[in-house]
């Protein structure tokens, strides 16, 4: 009697195992194929951005670009004379002449009397020296409207 | 112990003649019923054994078909094998695989012959007619129809539906720049094996392995990045090209070499072919002149010549050699292309070019000092690079001739590529740096360098190349602002095992800039002709100069090199300073 119990539990369960085995097998399949197609998408993509790239290359060729900069532009290639180097920049012009007034010209004159311009020759006042009611012109924020 | 009782119980029962007939068989103390348990526990232990096999395999063929899926599905239109992309040192794609589909069709499949002859032409006109029906009409069970065709083509073609006509995606290799930096990289075959340059050497490095394998068939594997410089090798074409044509030269080649690092940065050898093309590679007018070439390189090597006497100490730049009169020896006369008949100092016999004064240079110093020297220049071995290169031909027996001879550049043969690399060592300091095409960093390159020649040497050699190009036979390349200094090079060839008056090869070696060596350039020019502007002249001062200083023009701002007017002359901005780092 106890034996045909056992025999029928473990029937049961041996049906159960089957039936949860092969759900775990009908998943892992789904997910393989699923897999499968991601990565022929993900080849496939390689494959486009490998043919874009070597588009790319072939429309990017210099000698390309040379032909159409050619037809196309006025430009010329650059001569050694057009280079040099930043600390031989002149001097920023006065503040005064790139204010955002309608007469830069006349700004600057009416400006003429702060003595504290500073030139490549005339080295910027010791800031001790310099007013302290009176703005310094020379290191002046580069914004702002400075006629006054 | 039960199964003793039982026996006990069941042997009366027995019939005499039966009990007789089995103690004849199995003896008389046998116990049948024992034997019969124990068997068939024996039983099912086998078939317990058998059922966990079974079950253990069930389990891995579970566990592995997984993989086996992706795999199949991968491996499907793969038929060429892929390559790893070679990009620039800048990141441009110079090679890479693109997947092409290719158009078959199976003939035992199709139903309308007519019909799919007359769709298909439609959509490739390149197509022939009778020769596609007759394939189609065949019965065989594959045939090829197109290959490589484009992505709108496959497109057209799946919508008409035919029957027995599919595509198979293959890789191909795909040089986007053509011929651009064609003898570096060499090329494929159609079963994408590298057969020459860079491809060849990709081969050599385990891809072949690889191949055979069948594992390379997807695309990750790490790009391979080169030194050259895409822009920088276009320049340098299109300037050759130029010269190539303009003085009707029958090849010319150029180099431009990091001297720092050993990297090249472009490399041209012109007649050269769109790798994208197939074709003969036995043609004998497109090889790599550079490397698997091998040229006397003319009064280059008296660089080479001066640099030595300068670096053993013995010979100075105030040092005067005679050169009075032709140098006799044997029976062989060495001249000078412009006799100056007077004694000429070390400077002198550099910017004048002198034959005379080269050789009594080399005589001075002794055969065999001028045999080792070279030697130590890496100009007497082949040269090992990630490109095949040629043997140099060196004279078997070295006699004195040889000596005065090699002096200025006749009786060696040594690839171009040699010959930059040794002036490299010149240039940069004494340190012979190996060449290489890949990508290298300063550090590498001073790892895997040697000492050559001092750096004072090398400072004077910087200064007589500057003062070549100030007031010697390279003075058109004086490009201002980049302070070039340069040696010129004019080789009588060999023409039916004499040396020809007519046919010459023309070089030119510069080193930009001269006080701050960076790159060397080379420019050859194979049998230049004589123009109305040059005045008759084929020396390479006259075609191989300026067309040096037409590359560095253009180079230059893309190499970074910061133009620099005003500049004092070679002997204040470079001996100056040798003598105040002392």
């Amino acid at each position: 009697m106890i034996f045909r119990v056992i025999n029928i539990v473990v029937i049961g369960a041996l049906i159960l195992a089957a039936a949860y085995v092969y759900r775990i097998k009908f998943d892992s399949t789904v997910q393989a194929e699923h897999l499968a197609k991601l990565r022929g998408e993900v080849r496939r993509e390689r494959d486009r951005i490998a043919a874009l790239r070597a588009e790319w290359g072939e429309l990017d060729n210099p000698g390309r670009i040379e032909i159409l900069a050619k037809r196309f532009l006025k430009l010329k290639p650059i001569a050694p004379t057009q280079f040099d180097s930043l600390d031989r920049l002149p001097e920023r012009p006065p503040d005064d002449a790139r204010a955002a007034n309608d007469d830069p010209i006349g700004g600057m004159i009416g400006n003429l009397d702060p003595p504290e311009a500073v030139t490549g020759t005339i080295p910027a006042p010791a800031p001790a020296a310099t007013p302290p009611d009176q703005p310094s012109r020379a290191p002046s924020p580069p914004s702002g409207a400075l006629n006054q | 112990m039960s199964a003793t009782a039982e026996t006990i119980q069941a042997v009366p029962a027995e019939p005499w003649r039966r009990r007789l007939l089995r103690s004849l068989l199995y003896g008389r103390n046998s116990n049948r019923a024992a034997k019969a348990r124990a068997r068939v526990g024996l039983a099912i232990v086998a078939f317990a054994i058998v059922y966990c096999i079974i079950a253990a395999r069930l389990v891995m063929f579970a566990a592995v078909s997984d993989g086996r899926v992706a795999h199949r599905v991968v491996s499907g239109d793969a038929i060429a094998t892929a390559r790893p992309e070679i990009l620039d040192s800048n990141g441009e794609v110079l090679a890479t695989d693109v997947r092409v589909p290719s158009l078959y069709a199976e003939p035992r499949r199709l139903i309308d012959v007519d019909e799919a002859v007359e769709l298909l032409t439609a959509d490739l006109p390149d197509l022939d007619a009778t020769e596609l029906r007759e394939r189609l009409s065949s019965r065989r069970g594959f045939v090829w129809l197109k290959r490589d065709i484009t992505p709108e083509q496959q497109r057209e073609i799946y919508h008409q539906g035919l029957p027995g006509i599919g595509f198979l995606n293959e890789n191909k290799r795909d040089y986007p720049n053509g011929a651009e930096v064609s003898h570096l990289l060499g090329r494929v075959d159609i079963d994408n094996q590298g057969t020459a340059g860079i491809e060849k050497w990709l081969d050599n490095q385990g891809l072949a392995a690889l191949h055979l394998a069948g594992l390379a068939t997807d695309r990750l594997q790490t790009p391979v990045q080169l030194a050259v410089d895409l822009r920088v090798q276009h320049a340098l074409r299109d300037e050759l090209i130029k010269a190539r044509d303009k003085f009707h030269a029958i090849a010319a080649a150029g180099l431009v070499l990091n001297v720092r690092t050993g990297e090249i940065v472009a490399m041209v050898s012109e007649p050269d072919y769109d790798p994208n093309i197939p074709h003969n590679p036995r043609d004998q007018s497109l090889i790599n002149r550079l490397t698997t070439g091998v040229y006397e390189m003319g009064s280059t090597f008296k660089a080479f010549t001066v640099a030595m006497a300068l670096d053993s100490g013995k010979v100075t730049l105030k040092s005067s050699f005679d050169a009075h009169n032709p140098l006799h020896y044997g029976k062989f006369d060495i001249h000078d292309f412009e006799p100056m008949q007077r004694s000429l100092s070390v400077p002198e016999i550099f910017t004048y070019s002198s034959n005379i004064g080269a050789a009594r240079i080399a005589m001075s110093m002794g055969v065999d000092a001028h045999k080792a020297f070279l030697r130590k220049m890496g100009q007497l071995d082949r040269l090992r690079t990630e490109l095949e290169s040629a043997e140099p031909i060196v004279p078997k027996r070295w006699s004195e001739l040889n000596t005065i001879t090699i002096a200025f550049g006749h009786g060696l043969s040594v690839a171009p590529l040699q010959a930059v690399m040794g002036v490299g060592a010149l240039m940069n300091g004494g340190i012979l740096i190996p060449p290489t095409f890949l990508k290298r960093t300063e550090a590498e390159a001073q790892a895997l360098g040697h000492r050559v020649i001092k750096p004072e040497t090398s400072a004077m050699m910087r200064y007589l190349m500057r003062l070549n190009v100030e007031k010697g036979t390279a003075s058109k390349a004086d490009v201002a602002g980049y302070y070039i200094g340069g040696k010129t090079g004019t080789a009588d060839k060999v023409v039916f095992g004499r040396y020809s008056k007519t046919r010459v090869l023309t070089d030119f070696i510069a080193v930009l800039p001269a006080d701050q060596p960076r790159y060397v350039l080379l420019i050859m020019l194979d049998e230049p002709k004589a123009l109305p502007e040059t005045h008759g002249f084929t020396t390479s001062g006259w075609n191989a100069v300026p067309t040096g200083g037409a590359v560095v023009a253009r180079i230059a701002p893309l190499l970074g090199i910061e133009p620099r007017l005003d500049l004092p002359p070679a002997d204040q901005q470079i001996l100056a300073s040798m003598k105040e780092s002392r």
